[in-house]
């Protein structure tokens, strides 16, 4: 199994391969900046919640490096995790009945995680496969478990993300693409933990 | 499928009960889990719900909790053990903290040292985590996976179904021509996934998958695009084709856009003419559980040779008449599909084959 390529996106800016694109830690919005930035048309964006405004802006960033060859239409598979699944939406939502006495459609169908994975299917007709899981952190190993069974099935290419957006207000997005075939055993596990560290600085 | 996947229904507790028996009784007799619950709506409003009358709070932890020791007192597998709890929405009663915190530990109390996964993917969930289940043994991760589908009525999802208008106001009456939105309910199921064949009842995994509609975060395609895909990749995963399926267990949630696309897709996938249930009548809408409940009622309906009545149907009420199953009978079921279709435009199907 192979990394593609990868990206990160979080308050503090927008990278692709490990290179900042955008710098955004001094904006007021920094997701919206992030958004200009980048240059793409897409209205629907300032309805998304924050987990989807993240994803969409990274998936973006990966479109070049996507196998040419691949049937991204149907044998692309989204594996995404995160810890808190909805929550910041979640509460935003309760407060919308409790609160403003009017529960809100609109932040209603963002109480769910998967819809970010909807949202990156619409915006690219990706038709394939998709799992949403919720784990207590980033654990790379699981991501390459996940990734081997979803290549071992006839998928030909897997897009995985950590995207989190927490009640405290950290938010990161960690994508990134693998390929590979059944008989390539290369672990990608520290690849990956190394990733994620550099990234947040840590 | 290289090597066999066998599964087992083992515990399953709901508003009919909390023994398979129950259930058995419960679909025989057309007894619903639904009854109207005054003031349970947004401002005090009637609405109709499927709650277990047994539990009075905490609700998710105490459906976890009686399912897992009902699971525990028949289980009797060994080998390498993972945990998969499939849900939607998880205990709403932690809000505004993570609604997932508490679930490991629960299933420790019971099953402890296992590796426990959550999968929250809407109302596929666990059709999904049965998929993932039966994926974990083929790469030889595990021998054996606990597949849990739980979700638990809160007025967090009430009124959320409310403010999309998507909830009936009496039951629920999935593909009927009279069908006006569906109806909320809970409960949770656990079968075993396994690639030792259990002792007692078991039927075989023969194949699954799932598909994105990649059309709208909230509403079914009007074309049945994902359910296509998910049923063609199934049947080709499965090497199965659409004149050996015997009976369907759909999604029917009976509101007026989702049974209508399932009638297209069945019908595209020339599946129209099969045997068919919703079992939302019985149970209402379990959310991330349901995937779970209705492949326990399948797999008893394999055991019973039976076919049991969709609750709720009197009239055709889909541009693609179905064979909706309006009475119960007997009929040799070998080899049964499961579908399942969710907000986020998802849609997750399996296969499940009789023993030889």
């Amino acid at each position: 199994m192979n990394i593609l390529a990868h990206s990160y996106v979080s308050p503090k800016g927008t990278f692709l391969n490990g290179e900042r694109l955008f710098i955004t830690e001094n904006e007021e919005n920094p997701l919206k900046s992030a958004y200009q930035q980048l240059g793409a048309e897409y209205p629907k964006f300032y309805k998304m919640d924050v987990l989807s405004k993240m994803a969409f802006i990274g998936t973006e960033l990966l479109l070049p490096f996507f196998p040419e060859d691949a049937d991204l239409e149907n044998d692309l598979q989204l594996i995404f995790a995160n810890s808190s699944a909805s929550l910041n939406t979640d509460n935003l939502f309760v407060e919308s009945y409790e609160q403003l006495n009017n529960p809100s459609p609109s932040l209603f169908v963002y109480t769910l995680p998967n819809i970010v994975t909807g949202e990156l299917c619409i915006r690219h007709k990706w038709y394939g496969e998709n799992c949403f899981f919720v784990e207590e952190s980033f654990n790379a190993a699981h991501f390459s478990e996940w990734a081997q069974m979803a290549l071992n099935k006839g998928n030909n290419c897997c897009l995985c993300a950590w995207v989190e957006a927490k009640t405290n207000g950290e938010q990161e997005c960690f994508l990134f693409l693998l390929t590979g075939s059944e008989q390539d055993k290369h672990s990608i596990e520290t690849e990956l933990s190394t990733l994620i560290k550099q990234y947040r600085n840590e | 499928m290289d090597k066999p996947v066998y599964i087992q229904a083992l515990s399953l507790v709901t508003p009919l009960g909390n023994t398979v028996e129950q259930h058995v009784d419960a679909f025989t007799n057309g007894i619903s889990g639904i009854q109207i619950h005054e003031k349970a709506g947004f401002q005090e409003t009637p609405i109709p719900l499927a709650k277990r009358a047994e539990i009075t709070e905490n609700r998710y932890d105490m459906l976890l909790r009686e399912a897992l020791e009902k699971a525990k007192a028949v289980f009797s597998g060994s080998g390498k053990t993972a945990v998969i709890v499939s849900s939607t929405k998880g205990n709403m009663d932690l809000l505004p903290e993570d609604t997932f915190a508490g679930t490991p530990g629960i299933v420790h109390e019971f099953f402890p040292g296992t590796d426990v996964f959550i999968i929250s993917n809407a109302c596929i969930s666990g059709v999904m985590a049965i998929n993932t289940a039966a994926d974990y043994l083929l790469a030889e991760t595990y021998d054996q996976v606990l597949v849990i589908g739980i979700d638990a009525v809160s007025e967090f999802i009430s009124y959320g179904f409310q403010s999309l208008f998507a909830l009936s106001n009496e039951t629920c009456k999935p593909f009927d021509k009279d069908r006006n939105g569906t109806v909320l309910g809970e409960g949770c199921g656990i079968v075993l996934v396994s690639n030792q064949k259990p002792a007692g009842f078991s039927v075989l995994y023969k194949g699954g998958s799932s598909s994105n509609d990649a059309n709208h975060i909230s509403g079914p395609s009007r074309t049945g695009e994902g359910l296509v895909r998910s049923i063609e990749k199934t049947f080709k995963r499965s090497g199965k084709k659409a004149s050996d399926i015997d009976f369907i267990s759909a999604h029917g949630t009976a509101t007026v856009f989702n049974d209508e696309m399932e009638s297209i897709a069945f019908g595209r996938t020339n599946l129209d003419q099969v045997p068919l249930n919703s079992m939302k009548g019985y149970f209402g809408h379990t959310l991330g559980a349901a995937g779970v409940l209705e492949t326990i009622m399948s797999i008893v309906s394999m055991e019973k040779n039976t076919l049991f009545p969709n609750l709720g149907f009197r009239e055709t009420g889909t541009s693609v008449p179905l064979n909706i199953i309006r009475h119960m009978e007997s009929k040799e079921l070998n080899t049964v599909l499961k579908t399942a279709s969710g907000f986020g435009g998802g849609n997750a199907t399996l296969i499940l084959e009789k023993q030889p």
